[in-house]
C-alpha cells in the first residue's frame, strides 16, 4: 500500500458530527479520514462509515474505522487504525485480507517491531508533544524518536500528539511521512483551512 | 402454533435451550472467573453463552472468548460474542448477538456470513424485521420485572412473548426476570428457550438453579 505525500490523516473528534468533519478536512485536502467515536452504537458508526467512505472516495482518499473491525467489514472501509488495547493487527490482517489498510499506534520500537511482522501498513508513532485530545500518560516522544524509529523500520511513520502548523514541518525533516490529528482540523475555527495549512507545511518540509 | 414449534425444533436442533449472557461490569477481571462458571454451567447442560463484558476492550475481549472458547464443557455448548463479529470470527466463536442499535444485521452477515447471528428484540416490529433480516434467533424481553433491565422499559409480558413467537418461525429466547419457577410459562406461550444475566452469577446455588432449569427445560421439549 502506498501513502499520499505528505500524508494527512484526520481523525473525528467527538464534539460534533463525524460526517461534516470528514467532508472540510478532505476539502482542506485529508489524505485519509480515521471515524473514531468510542461511544457511539454499531448502528450510528455504520451509517457514518457508509458516508465519510463514499465522501473519501470522492476527493482521492482514504476512509478508516478507528478500533472497530466489524464495521470497517461491515461498510466495507479501506481499513483499520488499530490501538494497542484493540484487535491484535495480525488477526485484523486475517479477517480483512491483504488489500486493506491497518495501521498501528506505537511509542516504542518494541511496538513498531511487532507492527512490522504483523504487516502493518503504517505505524502512528507518538504522542510527539504534549496534546489535550486524549488522556496520555508518559512523556511526549519528542522528534527524535521519529528519526530513531523512521531509520530502524521500512514502514512508513506518521506522527501524532499535539501535531499543529507550528511543529508539523518538523516531524516531516525528523523523517515522518506524514501527520495524523484530531483537533488541530476538527475543533479548529476553520477546518478545511486548517487542513490545507498543515498540508503546505508539510509540503514545503519536503522540498 | 404447535406445528409451527416443531418444524422450528427440526431447523435449530443445535441450538441450546438456556442462554446465559455474561454482563457483570462490577467484575474487571472477568477472565479470572468466567472460565470457571462457564465450565460449570456446562457440564450441567448444553448453553449459549454470550460474552457481554461491555467495560473490555477489544484486546482482552478477544482473549477471553479465546479463553472461554476452551471451557465450554459440553460439545453442544456455543460460544457467542456480544455485536463484535469481527471478535467472533478471530476467536473462532460460534456466533455473534446483535442488540437493537448494531451495526444492521443484513450488512453483519455480508460480511460475515458463516457465525450464527441472534438478534435482540423488544417489540413485534422489530422481532420481523430482524427474522427479514436474517437473524437465526430471538433474545426477546424484557418478559419479567428484572433490574439488569430496566433500561429497556416496562416488562412485556408474556402475552406479547406468545404473540412474537406464533409471528417468527425462528427460536425466541425469553429474557428478563426468568427463573426456573416461570421458565415453564415462557415455554408454554412459544419460548424455544430462556435467557439470564444476573441468576447466573448468584454462585452459592448454582448447581441447583441449573438443575431446575434443566428439569423444567427437559420437560417441556
Amino acid at each position: 500500500m502506498h501513502l499520499k505525500s505528505p500524508f494527512l490523516c484526520c481523525i473525528t473528534a467527538d464534539s460534533s458530527c463525524p460526517v461534516t468533519q470528514a467532508e472540510k478536512a478532505l476539502k482542506g485536502g485529508a489524505t485519509m479520514i480515521q471515524l473514531r467515536r468510542k461511544s457511539a452504537s454499531g448502528s450510528a458508526l455504520y451509517s457514518w462509515a457508509l458516508r465519510i467512505k463514499e465522501l473519501c472516495h470522492a476527493f482521492n482518499a482514504l476512509f478508516i474505522m478507528n478500533d472497530r473491525v466489524d464495521i470497517a467489514l461491515a461498510a466495507d472501509a479501506d481499513g483499520v487504525h488499530l490501538g494497542q488495547q484493540d484487535l491484535p493487527a495480525g488477526a485484523a490482517r486475517r479477517l480483512l485480507g491483504n488489500n486493506k489498510v491497518i495501521g498501528v499506534s506505537v511509542s516504542s520500537a518494541e511496538e513498531a517491531e511487532k507492527a512490522e511482522k504483523e504487516r502493518c501498513d503504517y505505524i502512528g508513532l507518538g504522542h510527539i508533544f504534549p496534546t489535550s485530545s486524549k488522556k496520555k500518560s508518559g512523556k511526549p516522544l519528542g522528534t527524535s524518536r521519529i528519526t530513531e524509529i523512521s531509520q530502524r523500520f521500512s514502514l512508513p511513520v506518521i506522527a501524532i500528539g499535539g501535531l499543529t502548523t507550528q511543529n508539523a514541518g518538523k516531524v516531516i525533516e525528523a523523517g515522518a511521512s506524514g501527520i495524523a490529528v484530531i483537533s488541530a482540523v476538527a475543533d479548529a475555527p476553520d477546518p478545511r483551512k486548517a487542513a490545507s495549512e498543515l498540508i503546505q507545511t508539510m509540503q514545503s518540509s519536503l522540498q | 402454533m404447535i406445528m409451527k414449534q416443531r418444524r422450528t425444533d427440526m431447523e435449530h436442533k443445535r441450538l441450546p435451550r438456556l442462554y446465559m449472557v455474561s454482563n457483570n461490569p462490577a467484575s474487571p477481571y472477568p477472565e479470572k472467573e468466567l472460565p470457571g462458571l462457564v465450565r460449570s454451567i456446562t457440564a450441567n447442560l448444553p448453553a449459549i453463552i454470550q460474552l457481554r463484558e461491555k467495560h473490555l476492550d477489544a484486546k482482552h475481549l478477544y482473549e477471553l472468548a479465546l479463553l472461554v472458547k476452551h471451557h465450554l464443557h459440553d460439545a453442544n455448548s456455543l460460544l457467542f460474542i456480544n455485536e463484535r463479529f469481527d471478535i467472533t470470527l478471530a476467536a473462532g466463536a460460534d456466533g455473534t448477538h446483535f442488540p437493537e442499535n448494531s451495526c444492521p444485521l443484513k450488512a453483519a452477515k455480508a460480511a460475515a456470513p458463516d457465525p450464527l447471528a441472534g438478534k435482540s428484540a423488544h417489540s413485534l416490529e422489530s422481532a420481523l424485521s430482524a427474522e427479514a433480516e436474517g437473524a437465526d434467533y430471538l433474545i426477546f424481553g424484557p418478559v419479567f420485572e428484572t433490574p439488569s433491565k430496566k433500561q429497556y422499559g416496562p416488562p412485556i409480558g408474556l402475552e406479547k412473548l406468545e404473540k412474537v413467537c406464533r409471528n417468527v418461525s425462528i427460536p425466541v429466547y425469553a429474557i428478563g426476570g426468568i427463573t426456573p419457577a416461570n421458565t415453564p410459562s415462557c415455554i408454554d406461550h412459544g419460548a424455544y428457550g430462556i435467557a439470564a444475566l444476573s441468576i447466573f452469577h448468584t454462585r452459592e446455588n448454582l448447581g441447583e438453579i441449573l438443575e431446575n432449569f434443566n428439569n423444567t427445560l427437559c420437560q417441556c421439549t
